[in-house]
């Protein structure tokens, strides 16, 4: 972390290598311009490590230049520093639904409950203990004595009441989570240690409220919570381990410790997230010492990364499913339909065949390079209650000749090499895919190959937002994915005919459109069974076993997070769950509220980089050399000419 | 103007030009002097030794020439070379990034496939798409620039307040624009930078040809009947041709880096093996940071050649071409 390298604030904003490779190319751009813009992408390209990291430092050089400093340079104060690429939606927790955005909520706010960090049990956090009555109907929590909001008020069961109350009250404070409070009848707090919350049914997810709680003395001033992001007015008042001191859009976001934190104060006294939109240049940064941590590494980073002496990857189970989707007929609550998914995808045939033919041992393998665990249900095997593998007669496993033998069944001819219908309309589908994420182009690589031997075509749309076709309906197959949470309620109701959307022009919470009356049945009782975790466990496997037959949703992967921190800034930090768990986007603050600085920075090492330096320079210098020689020739017609 | 045109005989042309050098045929041949079409052929078969003769002195454009025969002959046998299935990732050969061996000269991709044979599949399109997007360009700006330049007046000014309205935005942010809008595929690249960058185009056709019409035989030809499309097709093509040939020349490597720009931002066809389309694959993958140079400098150092050949025989097609400078014999 100490700014030591001379890339870290370099003088002009632009990253070119080398004064003589610039003169070089400036008479290459003379001579041959085109052949030279041309070179300078070989250049920008090759010389990687040092450009975007030098383009990024010089652009938060200009706010201060206080945050980019480490522990060593200025003495005691201990700064952690973590590369994050995803903006930051809204850092108000009513607004905010990005994982970015959630992570540095839980920072900033303590919720009732808490996951615990080795078992991803619900512990108490703001809430000592709580207790339903009236048949699940009534939960009354007890607030903790002696808690206290980062300005030194107290923190009380009002707080609670009002955060509670306006969620239920006001539009735009259910943003985020008002799924959570729809099925709230009245919150109150009768003493400044007693909230209780009166339900209309029996709700499971009171035992994991993990919702943040914030201050009513300044919150209640808002205007237009709709509007307000919480990003204005520095400290912001929290009841976490970090307080946010400075926020400024895909830049940076610091924080500094809470002293008040009942939990204890961190170790750190503070925490950075520094915006690197590209991952490279965050891992040049990692290599250099200027961040500790960096999450969402490549397999290649990860191989290149674990020789390093310094740096410990953590290869952790993931939270996340990655699945296909299939589209069921996209349709409102009123089962109005919308949109144009390919008719031959309501037969389940055609959905059975397409599964059978892919082979999600691959997947692992070759696109996630083992890092990660093959798809079987839909909740990751990292919640090991939950989790749910299907059947050996109910698997749709890799069977190509099965695969083909269904779609001949389902009245699919192979005719020339494409496979068609009785209507005479061919099997083309379409699958959206997430520009952003290289995971869902190299897979569709593959299923492109899988189906395409099948006669089954498939057009790749690879967008930065899939979101607008999605909503709208206009998508065959997509690929979908989401961070599961301990208590997998919300995951689950996405896939209920509740959440489909009103009208084609609204946006609903549903996922995929689907709606199955005997999913919904067995979502309705698993959210019922709030005393009896292991029959609750049970519904929800039957759940998934509803929703892999359906064949609308099937899962590939769980793909690990793979991150890597510095190890001589960062003595210990914990990964969640214990054994093999995750640091970036916990379910909770544990990573950063108990991570342990390191006695001493050592020196900066960047070995590896130095070989792509090198190399690139090498291709600089033979395209350069190259080009003097036909400009010195060109210019000796130029002169025979004259 | 009428006396002096009988002095500008069509000889101090360009070579090849059609039309307007009939009248002097006859006297340049002694040989054949039946069959004016056998004359015209002859005449034709002349100037394309001559201009080889010229091209011939011009020794960069030699080398860019023969390197891109190399090159597309090495596209169109892509096939033969590697084997149809180079792009397969279900039957990749090697393991994910590996480094070069004498298996594979240049390493391996994310996949586990050959970069090199990548490379030569990558050809294909690099060369395709500036091929077809060139030609576009250039016959969007052939067509705007002939017709402001033939017709003058209040079409001549909105014509080329259009073109100086595409002119002034940059060329690439109009591809990305383009790119973005439409689905993505190979001809939607190639649309893209077709439509962006065809002004520079219609701005020298439109000036050459109102140099060209502005000489003695053309107003011979309107004396004598000739109607626009006459005048046009018949003379004033035929002498902004060589222009726009060198022009295309060079509108084709910067296609070619438009291309690869554009597959570099993400903006490409997903599903098919271009040079670009590497550069982002092995940005996507981490090469560049975890040291896997050889996935990364290839498809760079063959963008850089392949554009630096289009320009190099650009060039010199522009110098033996365009009397002003000097070099037609």
């Amino acid at each position: 972390m100490q700014p030591t390298d001379e890339n870290a604030f370099p003088p002009g904003p632009s990253p070119r290598p080398t004064p003589a490779a610039a003169r070089h190319r400036r008479r290459l751009r003379h001579a041959l311009c085109a052949g030279a813009a041309a070179l300078a992408l070989v250049g920008a390209a090759a010389v990687g490590p040092a450009g975007p990291a030098a383009a990024t430092s010089a652009q938060d050089s200009g706010d201060g230049g206080d945050d980019g400093g480490g522990d060593g340079g200025d003495g005691d104060r201990t700064v952690l520093t973590a590369a994050v690429a995803q903006s930051v939606d809204s850092l108000s927790p009513f607004l905010a639904v990005t994982l970015v955005a959630t992570t540095l909520n839980r920072l900033m706010y303590d919720s009732l409950v808490n996951y615990d960090v080795k078992t991803q049990e619900p512990i108490p956090g703001l809430a000592e203990k709580w207790e339903p009555s009236d048949a699940g109907r009534t939960w009354t929590y007890t607030i903790r004595d002696g808690v206290e909001w980062s300005d030194g008020r107290p923190l009380t069961a009002e707080d609670a009441r009002w955060t509670f109350h306006t969620m239920m009250t006001d539009d735009a404070a259910g943003t985020a989570n008002g799924s959570y409070v729809t099925n709230f009848e009245k919150v109150s707090a009768p003493d400044p240690r007693t909230l209780v919350v009166e339900l209309k049914e029996p709700q499971a997810t009171m035992n994991s409220m993990d919702l943040p709680i914030v201050p009513k003395h300044v919150w209640k001033d808002v205007d237009n919570l709709g509007k307000f992001n919480n990003d204005a007015d520095f400290p912001v008042v929290g009841s976490g381990p970090y307080v946010l001191t400075d926020f400024k859009t895909d830049s940076y976001v610091t924080f500094e410790r809470n002293e008040n934190f009942w939990r204890g104060a961190p170790k750190f006294d503070e925490v950075t997230f520094k915006y690197y939109k590209e991952t490279d240049a965050a891992v040049a940064a990692l290599r250099k010492g200027e961040v500790s941590f960096v999450p969402d590494l490549t397999p290649a980073h990860a191989a290149s990364l674990a020789d390093h002496p310094d740096i410990k990857v953590n290869d952790g189970q993931g939270r996340r499913f990655w699945a296909i989707a299939v589209n069921p007929g996209a349709r409102d609550v009123e089962g109005r339909t919308f949109g144009d998914g390919h008719p031959a995808l309501l037969d389940p045939k055609v959905r059975k065949a397409l599964f059978h033919a892919v082979d999600r041992d691959v997947i692992v393998n070759k696109v996630l390079q083992g890092h990660g665990v093959v798809g079987a249900g839909y909740i990751p095997p990292r919640f090991a209650d939950y989790h749910w593998k299907p059947s050996a007669d109910q698997e749709v496993g890799y069977d190509p000749q099965e695969a083909a033998r269904l779609l001949d069944e389902a009245g699919y001819e192979l005719k020339d090499g494409k496979r068609v219908g009785k209507d005479g309309r061919p099997l083309d589908f379409r699958m959206l895919c997430h520009a952003t994420d290289p995971k869902d182009k190299a897979a569709g690589k593959y299923l492109e190959e899988w189906w395409g031997a099948l006669g089954i075509g498939l057009d790749l749309q690879c967008l930065d937002n899939v979101g607008d076709p999605w909503v709208a309906g206009e998508y065959d197959l997509a690929f979908d994915g989401w961070s599961v949470n301990p208590d997998p309620d919300f995951v689950l109701a996405i896939h209920t005919c509740a959440a489909l959307p009103e009208s084609e022009d609204v946006v609903g919470q549903t996922d995929n459109f689907i709606c199955d009356k005997e999913f919904d049945r067995l979502y309705a009782e698993q959210l019922a069974t709030y005393d009896d975790p292991a029959k609750r466990a049970e519904t929800v496997q039957e759940m998934q076993s509803v929703l892999y037959d359906t064949g609308y949703m099937n899962v590939l992967a769980y793909p690990n997070s793979v991150e890597a921190y510095r190890t001589d800034h960062i003595k210990s930090i914990t990964a969640m769950p214990a054994g093999n768990g995750n640091i970036w986007g916990q379910d909770g603050s544990w990573s950063w509220a108990t991570a342990v600085p390191a006695a001493a920075a050592s020196e900066d090492d960047d070995g590896s980089a130095l070989g792509v330096v090198l190399g690139g320079g090498a291709a600089v210098v033979i395209v350069a050399a190259a080009s003097v020689v036909f400009t010195l020739r060109r210019r000796a017609t130029a002169e025979d000419r004259e | 103007m009428s006396t002096e045109a009988l002095g500008e005989e069509p000889g101090a042309e360009p070579p090849d030009t059609g039309a307007p050098a009939k009248s002097a045929a006859p006297a340049d041949s002694a040989d054949s002097a039946a069959d004016p079409g056998a004359l015209a052929w002859a005449r034709r078969r002349r100037s394309a030794a001559r201009f080889w003769r010229a091209y011939r002195g011009q020794r960069a454009g030699l080398v860019g020439l023969v390197a891109l025969a190399v090159i597309a002959f090495t596209a169109l046998a892509a096939p033969l070379l590697v084997g149809s299935d180079a792009d397969s990732v279900t039957d990749a050969p090697g393991t994910a990034l590996e480094n070069p061996s004498t298996e594979f000269p240049l390493g391996t991709d994310q996949f586990g496939r050959s970069v090199l044979d990548l490379l030569v599949y990558g050809a294909r399109i690099s060369l395709t798409v500036g091929l077809l997007a060139a030609a576009l360009t250039v016959g969007i700006g052939t067509l705007v620039g002939m017709l402001a330049g033939h017709y003058g007046g209040w079409l001549s000014g909105v014509l080329m307040r259009v073109t100086d309205f595409f002119l002034v935005m940059p060329t690439l942010v109009l591809a990305i624009v383009l790119a973005t809008v439409m689905s993505r595929s190979v001809t939607t690249v190639i649309i893209a930078i077709g439509v962006a960058a065809w002004p520079k185009t219609a701005r020298l056709v439109r000036a050459q040809t109102l140099a060209i019409e502005a000489r003695p035989y053309v107003e011979r030809a309107r004396a004598l009947g000739g109607g626009h499309t006459h005048v046009m097709r018949r003379h004033v093509l035929p002498n902004v041709l060589p222009l726009v040939l060198a022009q295309t020349t060079l509108v084709i490597s910067e296609a070619i880096l438009t291309e690869a720009t554009l597959a570099f931002l993400g903006l490409g066809d997903p599903q098919v093996v271009s040079w670009g389309g590497m550069l982002q694959d092995a940005r996507e993958a981490g090469a560049i940071s975890s040291g896997h140079w050889s996935f990364l400098v290839p498809p760079g150092i063959a963008i850089a050649v392949v554009a630096l050949c289009f320009t190099l025989a650009g060039r010199a097609l522009e110098s033996v071409l365009n009397p002003k400078l000097g070099v037609a014999k």
